[in-house]
């Protein structure tokens, strides 16, 4: 063998595999095949983890009833799903659902009343301990009254209860009743999963790909389009892309800002844009000084050019922030003023809390101390470590030294517990429930809360005590928009923006409604044009 | 052998102690300020994480004596099946890279001294030069740029395609082949480099020792002196390479298996280490310490194989 024979062997065996039958893998028009940032946490609704989670989920246990993306002027409408219809009663302390007589799960057991009683049970469990459990607590008794109807009763009324009541998963009784709640954590739930909604699981190879085919057992007439659905799990953004321009996955959920011009440009991609309910800010200690002063936190705030945060970090994908309410929403107090970027009026307003410049080193300072103070990110988002870069250069201008810090997520959330921190950026996803006391009730020391910022004001708190007993959303609306008032009044955070969702899909999905719902928001009249 | 045990559990008890120092819990996590009081000290209860790290780490401790590595917090999960998961791919995936390390590194060492300072010599030695200063996400980015968008030649990602259920033995195997081709030259080309110059300047000074120069004199040919008498004392360095690239075929490159979307165990090391679910990590960590103690063995192994001076007894 001549020394150059490895080389020319290599060679043609490189050139026999990559052939010019191409990498591109043709995916067959009944398989639709979707790009996953993360793997499915869990098969089992209770114990899955975000929202990506629950999108993929949602395909296939049932839910009574499909919330609308029409949240915008009024609260959520919902339309039927397994619940034909629903009533209140007149003391609106109960609410009964009609259950449609055709629905089965995949072993071909109806789906009932029974499994609507065994959820609540589940949901309610301390022992399993929900993430979403709190949702039950107005929740008194669930009967079934026969087999197809089912009565919810609560210990007030209020407006959201058959929201509630909706977002509870379904789950089968008769199946995972028989396993210990204290089992559910360890069971590998995928060989007990049973499919009531439009897919069902037909394979899952761990950080590989999940794979759905249509459920038969879909109510006739109403089966998905398309019969085949594969998830690939592309850990990488960047790969995730290249996938969708290499024509090997048709949709992406999520893409950055970054990426959006790539695939616009592309042939055959389209994008579809949208708010997608969360908002990026900053959040303040103020438990600990200067934050204290909110003098210092609007001036803060008037320094920070978010207009060009949106065009540079963002690329023009994201709105400016203005509440703790999102503008999306019927909720959103339209009277509020923007903070403006006036860094010369900030300047002053640092003046009069105090903060000047005595020693002449460019920094402002206080009683011999300077105006520096720590922003944290997480280490895992490129976004927020370019705000916080943004926002540095921003106030160093008006004479704030800004420390930027990116720690590890699972560290900077061991310090936002803690009330470790002067400053971090975050981002909150806003459910279309509007829950103020969840971030802004005031907490006591040591008692765990989202109030991460420790922000305190009585007037606040009467006011939530009072959105929380209203009765219905016209009484909560003017309690809402004052709330919105006296917070932004305040400054507990710097609102930065509003974020939007790209979602990357082939040119060849026809007929989707992606909205801020769900992306797989009516997936059964998708289809792929071959 | 059994000496290495204690090093072992060293390895596995600094582990535990780094991931007790760093800031953070799998509590933090799954501490829900939604919960009740009750609701969350079940969660952490379940885990184990209510009690103080010496008793987690005892019990841990006593479980993996008999072989129970523990449940992946992450995962829910036995460690052990989450390993025997990963595990496959990565060792198809090393074994690829390794296999293209060797390989291509010694065909390019080949024809590099064939002619020493000749054109196909310098041009391989620019190349290796190159290749070994870049980083794998860039090389990673730009074979996937090339093979799978510009030429459309192989699959940017994954072990198979979504199809390959359907397909038969033969196309299978094909389809495999596509996939594994571009992430094993990611991890193998830089290796490949390095060992394409270790082994042309160990080549080259052999072929100028007096010994080679006397099988020349006795008219031995030239593919004889090459295979024969050359390359086998060239390949000590090479020796050396292996040893420490064993550890990566089951310990993973985080790097490769993330932008290839390869489910291996460098992804799940990584993810464990970063959600603080320590039984994996410890988990992935003791897989990790047998396989660098193995491949120092197989390397201690291997020079007796090549250098029969370490045959002699001292």
């Amino acid at each position: 063998m001549k020394p150059t024979a490895p080389l020319v062997l290599a060679a043609a065996l490189l050139a026999a595999a990559c052939g010019p039958s191409g990498g591109r893998e043709a995916a067959p028009a009944e398989t639709l095949v979707i790009g996953l940032a993360a793997d499915l946490s869990s098969w089992n609704p209770y114990l899955a983890g975000d929202a990506h989670d629950e999108e993929i989920l949602a395909l296939v246990y049932p839910s009574l009833a499909v919330e609308q993306p029409d949240y915008q002027l009024h609260p959520p409408t919902f339309a039927p799903s397994l619940a034909a219809s629903w009533e209140h009663s007149e003391d609106g302390l109960s609410l009964t659902f009609h259950l449609r007589e055709d629905a089965v799960w995949s072993d071909g057991v109806p789906v009932s009343a029974e499994d609507l009683v065994f959820s609540w049970q589940v949901q309610s469990s301390e022992e399993l301990g929900w993430a979403w459990g709190d949702i039950t607590d107005a929740i008194t008794r669930v009967e079934a009254v026969d087999a197809r109807t089912v009565r919810y009763e609560f210990n007030r009324r209020y407006p959201y209860q058959l929201m509630d009541v909706n977002d509870g998963p379904i789950v089968p009784a008769h199946a995972w009743r028989g396993i210990p709640l204290e089992q559910w954590q360890d069971t590998d739930w995928l060989p007990r999963v049973l499919a009531a909604g439009p897919y069902r699981p037909a394979g899952h190879t761990p950080q590989q790909e999940i794979v759905l085919e249509a459920n038969p057992g879909a109510a006739a007439g109403h089966g998905p389009r398309i019969p085949r659905l594969v998830f690939r799990i592309v850990p990488s953004s960047t790969n995730l892309v290249n996938q969708l321009l290499a024509g090997s996955v048709h949709l992406a959920g999520g893409v950055a800002p970054a990426d959006a011009a790539r695939l616009q440009a592309a042939a055959g991609i389209d994008l579809t844009v949208f708010a997608d309910r969360s908002y990026t800010h900053v959040c303040w200690n103020l438990a600990r000084p200067p934050f204290d002063d909110p003098r210092l936190r609007r001036a803060l705030a008037m320094a920070v050019d978010r207009e060009a945060l949106i065009e540079v970090v963002y690329d023009g994908f994201a709105l400016l922030s203005l509440g703790p309410v999102l503008s999306s929403m019927w909720a959103f107090n339209g009277a509020l003023e923007p903070v403006p970027f006036e860094p010369a009026a900030a300047a002053r307003l640092l003046a009069e809390a105090g903060w000047q410049d005595r020693d002449g080193d460019g920094v402002l300072d206080r009683d011999g101390a300077p105006l520096a103070f720590e922003l944290l990110a997480p280490a895992e988002s490129d976004t927020r470590q370019d705000v916080v870069l943004m926002i540095e250069r921003d106030l160093a201008r008006i004479g704030v030294t800004v420390t930027p810090r990116f720690v590890e997520w699972g560290a900077l959330q061991a310090r936002m517990d803690a009330g470790d921190f002067d400053a971090f950026v975050n981002r909150w996803v806003e459910p279309t429930q509007i829950d103020l006391a969840g971030i802004w009730h005031s907490v006591l020391p040591g008692e765990p809360s989202f109030n991460y910022g420790r922000y305190a004001n009585p007037e606040v708190d009467r006011l939530l005590a009072e959105v929380d007993a209203a009765p219905d959303f016209a009484a909560q609306k003017p309690l809402l928009d004052r709330i919105q008032e006296l917070i932004v009044a305040d400054q507990p955070y710097l609102f930065l923006v509003e974020n939007t969702r790209l979602v990357a899909h082939s040119s060849r999905l026809r007929g989707a409604d992606i909205n801020a719902a769900s992306i797989f928001f009516n997936i059964r009249e998708w289809e792929l044009a071959p | 052998m059994l000496a290495l045990v204690p090093l072992v559990w060293l390895v596995l008890t600094l582990s535990f102690v780094v991931l007790q120092a760093a800031p953070g819990t799998y509590a933090d996590a799954i501490d829900n300020p939604r919960l009740s009081p009750a609701g969350r000290a079940a969660a952490r209860s379940h885990f184990g994480l209510d009690r103080p790290p010496l008793a987690q780490y005892g019990s841990w401790l006593k479980a993996a004596l008999s072989g129970d590595l523990g449940t992946s917090f992450m995962y829910r999960k036995p460690v052990a099946r989450v390993i025997a998961e990963a595990l496959p791919p990565t060792m198809v995936l090393g074994g690829a890279g390794l296999a293209i390390t060797l390989g291509l590194g010694l065909a390019l060492a080949l024809a590099s001294t064939r002619r020493p300072h000749g054109w196909a010599d310098r041009v391989i030695s620019v190349l290796s030069l190159g290749v070994s200063g870049v980083p794998s996400f860039w090389l990673a980015g730009m074979l996937i740029l090339v093979f799978s968008i510009g030429l459309g030649w192989l699959p940017p990602s994954h072990m198979r395609s979504t199809d390959a259920a359907g397909l038969g033995a033969v196309s299978r195997a094909i389809d495999a082949a596509r996939h594994l081709l571009l992430p094993a030259l990611c991890l193998g080309l830089v290796g490949a480099a390095g060992t394409a110059r270790y082994l042309r300047a160990a080549l080259l000074d052999v072929r100028a020792s007096r010994y080679l120069l006397a099988a020349r004199a006795r008219g031995l040919s030239e593919s004889r002196l090459l295979w024969v008498h050359a390359l086998r004392p060239a390949l000590l360095p090479v020796v050396t390479l292996i040893g420490l690239s064993l550890p990566i075929l089951v310990s993973g490159s985080v790097v490769v298996e993330t932008v290839f979307s390869w489910p291996g165990m460098g992804q799940v090391a990584f993810n464990a280490a970063r959600a603080r679910d320590v039984p994996l990590v410890l988990g992935a960590t003791l897989v990790g310490a047998v396989a660098v103690i193995l491949g120092n063995l197989v390397a201690d192994l291997l020079y007796a194989v090549v250098d029969p001076r370490a045959r002699r007894p001292s």
